[in-house]
């Protein structure tokens, strides 16, 4: 059994990603995966209220689509809120994740790197336990970071950072913050759970019959030591890594308490002699760039615990790599060319745009290897679907925007782009692409 | 010079001694220029501003008079006042900060400018909670972070750490001696700003005497007399420089990685510089730092050679163990520092370095056989396969700025204005530009002209007259055929680059050209690799932020996710 038609479902979260993935089979009905559903910001033209019941609109027009049917399968690339925010639930039960669970999902697959249980498990895909510890309770660092740099940004706290910087700030934090109620449900909602990693089993094996799905991402720990071997010369790194955020946690929550450090005389800012107030102005501004420095890192670092999945079936390939950045595509093209199967990227017939755009996302090493790219013209034109949303995340200044223009401009003149930017109020909540087999 | 003596925490306050109640944070006084301070402190180049954005404090600093006529306020501190009074942090950045400058005058033989323009640099001990301490060139600043301990309630300060604050002001310096540093360019220029600063940290822990004393220290205590087998070249590096590089990890590490760490333990090898983890600027001034502190010690082996047994038995005493060591980092701090005036205003290589530290110290020390400094740099620069930059195998030096069948023309050029004026330079540089092959397309700009009077180690001066021009030339990529350079494949045909060339030109005491170390612009092998490495690393898709370009070095040296690698996009 084999599917003959594949539906995609692009929905218009603003900034986030949401999709769903319809396999059509002529026997046995249709099967629905359902990848990421998370927003951060609604999209543009929006009303407030309209805004507010997003994610429950969503979830809604996914429970019908899916029907009697149900979800076969939920994944969930990484913990960022931006891609899981609509698993949370309510306390009434009628939360967007709640309907989600009514679903039923049979599979929810996850990275590694969520698996509640991979310090101790003696199975998972870790070197060791200690280890493995350690860089999940980094993870939770940087979480414990962005929870307190959101916390000293609020308007209260420290009003000379000034509108923009806490908007970027807020932003940026936020999407950092612990879903406690998603990362629960999700953790507990589908009759079996699987955390993948590098060409482990992806759990789609029985459930989508004729389709094979290759996971490409995130490494293990033991398989990125096998290949940084190669490269790094300090078997120390990975403890300085974990330092680091330990130390920066701690080094937020205190300037979250913003209290005084010593029992010593003080003076304030406005009453400082003049000579000493520029440089406490500049001291203000060069803080406010070091906070927003340190949660885009963290941010970063995240978005490279994303998984990657190729979807292969009837002579078409779909990838989809949530927001894994350079160092995760880096990990899987090395490994690829090595066993001979960059093929597999080779003829991907529809890409979903990694991380909204930004350039990091999109190596040029990667999207060189796409065959399908062309004009107009070109044969089975590759598809590529970004779903964004422009001033939120980077700055052109810096050349860090997201969507990053140079990129934009690539995926148009090479690709039949579409982008949920483009979508109207009036064109309702998703976009539906057709991939006949 | 009139000096005074300010007492500073010798290394951090993890370096103690004595045990028990007696247990306490090893200070030293050191000397530094003298100046009558104002509140902060604040000198004639230092301004200390204890404003700690995090808490949006100012501490209050010591009234002026407490530095009246000299005195310390901080003479022999109990370990609560190193720990928290905030006016000894202030005096110790101050002192540390002076003490270096102070270091840089006194081998270049002149004033030295911070790259700002002005002449007070900002520092702020306690600038905000984080790990991390950097040098902002456009706040004109050195900002000092701090952080939570990992166990108990204690702070860890970075303005308490030698290492750190040394480090961070030898970058200011170098920006002020070498402005064009920081631009974009090979990743041995990236790599060198920090390759440099932790030498010059490195040696000038060294040049303090309680610092090599407590890192000769072992379990048993301080020996009275230190065999001869432990003062070998292997044995001194595990020892001292090891010891040294250990100490400086534990919390601190969270600030400054174990980057000397690394370099001490980076065993000699030609295939560093190739290697992918040392092509990343945040790693590959370790390999500078490794030839740099492997010459030190092998200087240091031989000098202590020459010394004689205590009572025959095989055994140096202890004092000059320890003074030989610190005498040592500080001529090889001094002969580091003065290399800079020879080295190429852009586009620096190691290489360059190190001719450039090999001709400077042939001026001023022309006989080097009794501690043979040159020779153990050149061998393990060599080990590590860094190889002058000169044309001049056996030497290594730089080689005379004309041929002997050429004559450069100085009419019209005016010694006095000469030592002084820009202009005058310009003057000098645009009669020569065909003889000198300076581009004559490009933008030129004369960047700086410093007289200076070197003191040797004999007493004999130097006087001699540094000047560095800059050239810059935008095109589009299309165009670098017309000098023979090839764009990196599939850079686009229309995107606008520069090309960054220019010289230092050293002239002698009647004003006669010595040296012009120079890149040139249309050197074609080393534009194409620039260009190539840049392209590599991104920098023309995602430019170049240079507002915290320090700032985000440390992070990049600090923070490598453990999943994957940093490929190439």
């Amino acid at each position: 059994m084999k599917p003959h038609k594949i539906t995609l479902y692009v929905y218009n979260v603003g900034f986030g990603d949401c999709f769903l993935l319809c396999f059509h089979y002529q026997r046995g009905g249709d099967r629905y995966v359902l990848i990421d559903f998370g927003t951060t910001a609604a999209p543009k033209g929006f009303s407030k209220e309209r805004g507010s019941r997003l994610l429950a609109d969503i979830a809604e027009d996914i429970r019908i689509r899916c029907g009697k049917a149900g979800l076969t399968a939920v994944v969930a690339t990484h913990r960022h809120r931006d891609h899981i925010s609509g698993f949370a639930t309510s306390k009434d039960g009628k939360g967007p994740g709640d309907i989600i669970r009514n679903l039923k999902p049979k599979v929810v697959i996850q990275p590694w790197t969520e698996d509640p249980k991979a310090p101790v498990d003696a199975l998972s895909p870790v070197q060791d336990p200690g280890r493995a510890q350690a860089f999940l309770q980094s993870l939770q660092d940087m979480q414990r970071v962005a929870e307190a740099i959101v916390q000293a940004a609020a308007p209260s706290n420290r009003s000379w950072l000034g509108k923009e910087l806490r908007s970027r700030l807020a932003f940026l934090g936020e999407d950092n913050l612990a879903n406690e109620s998603a990362v629960k449900n999700l953790m507990t909602m589908g009759l079996k759970q699987y955390y993948v990693y590098f060409q482990s089993r992806s759990g789609l094996e029985r459930l989508l019959p004729g389709v094979k799905v290759h996971v490409l991402g995130p490494p293990t720990l033991r398989q990125s030591d096998a290949i940084r071997s190669q490269r790094s010369r300090d078997p120390d790194e990975f403890w300085h890594f974990h330092r680091y955020w330990g130390f920066q946690a701690r080094a937020a929550e205190h300037e979250m308490r913003a209290v005084k450090l010593f029992q010593a005389e003080t003076l304030s800012v406005e009453n400082a002699p003049v000579e000493m107030r520029w440089f406490c102005h500049r001291v203000r501004a060069i803080r406010g760039e070091q906070l927003l420095n340190i949660v885009r890192e963290l941010d970063r670092q995240l978005n490279n615990t994303s998984l990657i999945l190729l979807f292969e079936t009837g002579g078409k390939r779909l990838l989809f790599p949530g927001d894994a950045q350079i160092e995760n595509w880096s990990y899987a093209l090395e490994k690829l060319h090595e066993e001979g199967k960059l093929d597999l990227l080779a003829g991907v017939d529809l890409y979903k745009v990694g991380h909204h755009g930004s350039l990091n996302a999109t190596p040029k090493s990667l999207w060189s290897l796409f065959e399908k790219r062309g004009g107009e013209d070109k044969p089975e034109r590759l598809k590529t679907v970004l779903s964004t949303l422009p001033g939120k995340h980077g700055s052109e200044r810096t050349g860090t925007e997201v969507p990053r223009k140079k990129l934009v401009e690539a995926l148009r003149q090479e690709s039949e782009l579409f982008s949920t930017n483009a979508m109207k109020v009036r064109d309702g909540l998703c976009k539906v692409i057709e991939i006949p087999l | 010079m009139r000096t005074r003596r300010l007492t500073i925490v010798a290394e951090d306050p993890s370096l103690q001694v004595g045990s028990g109640d007696q247990r306490r944070i090893l200070t030293a006084e050191v000397e530094i220029p003298y100046e009558e301070l104002a509140e902060g402190p604040r000198g004639h180049r230092v301004h200390v501003i204890d404003y700690d954005s995090t808490s949006d404090t100012i501490y209050a600093p010591l009234p002026a008079e407490a530095y009246a006529n000299g005195q310390d306020p901080f003479l022999n501190p109990t370990n609560e006042t190193i720990l928290n009074n905030p006016n000894f942090h202030a005096q110790n950045v101050y002192a540390v900060v002076m003490r270096t400058l102070a270091r840089f005058e006194r081998a270049l033989g002149r004033r030295v400018e911070w790259s700002f323009g002005g002449h007070q640099i900002y520092v702020a001990p306690h600038a905000f909670s984080d790990a991390n301490a950097f040098y902002s060139d456009r706040d004109r600043a050195l900002l000092f972070g701090y952080f939570p301990a990992a166990e108990g309630n204690q702070m860890i300060f970075t303005c308490l750490s030698h290492d750190v604050i040394v480090h961070e002001v030898t970058h200011a310096l170098l920006d002020g001696l070498r402005q064009r540093y920081t631009d974009p360019s090979s990743p041995d220029q990236a790599a060198f700003h920090e390759g440099f600063a932790d030498v010059v940290a490195l040696l000038s822990a060294f040049s303090i005497p309680e610092v090599v004393r407590a890192a000769l220290e072992s379990k048993r205590g301080v020996p009275q007399s230190v065999s001869r087998s432990l003062l070998t070249k292997e044995a001194l590096r595990k020892s001292v420089l090891l010891g040294l590089a250990l100490q400086l990890g534990s919390e601190l590490s969270g600030v400054r990685g174990e980057a000397l760490r690394r370099s001490v333990q980076l065993r000699p090898g030609v295939e560093w510089l190739q290697d992918p983890f040392y092509c990343q600027a945040h790693r590959r001034g370790e390999i500078f730092v490794a030839a740099m502190m492997n010459a030190f010690v092998e200087v240091l082996s031989n000098g202590l050679a020459t010394l004689g047994d205590v009572n025959g038995k095989g055994a140096l005493d202890r004092g000059r163990v320890v003074q030989e060591c610190a005498d040592t980092a500080e001529r090889l701090l001094n002969i580091c520092i003065r290399a800079i005036d020879y080295c190429p205003p852009t586009d620096l290589r190691f290489g360059d370095f190190l001719s450039a530290l090999i001709t400077s110290d042939q001026e001023i020390v022309p006989d080097d056989s009794r501690y043979r400094f040159r020779d153990a740099i050149r061998a393990n620069f060599q080990a590590f396969g860094i190889a002058p930059a000169s044309g001049q195998v056996a030497s290594g030096a730089w080689e005379p700025p004309v041929d002997e069948s050429q004559r450069l023309d100085y009419t019209g050029v005016h010694f006095e204005a000469l030592r002084q004026h820009h202009d005058e330079v310009f003057r000098f540089l645009w009669q020569n530009r065909g003889i000198l092959k300076v581009f004559p397309d490009a933008y030129t700009k004369v960047l700086s002209v410093r007289p200076c009077s070197r003191v040797g180690p004999d007493g004999f001066i130097l006087e001699e007259t540094v000047a560095e021009y800059y050239q810059v030339l935008t095109l589009k990529a299309r165009e670098l055929k017309r000098l023979k350079i090839e764009k990196p494949a599939n850079m686009p045909e229309d995107l606008e680059i520069k090309l960054y060339g220019g010289g230092a030109l050293i002239f002698d005491e009647y004003g006669h050209l010595k040296y012009h170390v120079r890149n040139r612009i249309d050197n074609r092998n080393l534009q194409q690799e620039r260009l190539q490495s840049l392209w590599d690393s991104g920098y023309f898709d995602q430019g170049f932020n240079s507002g915290q370009r320090f700032s985000a070095l440390h992070l990049a040296r600090m923070v490598r996710w453990p999943l994957g690698y940093a490929g190439r996009g």
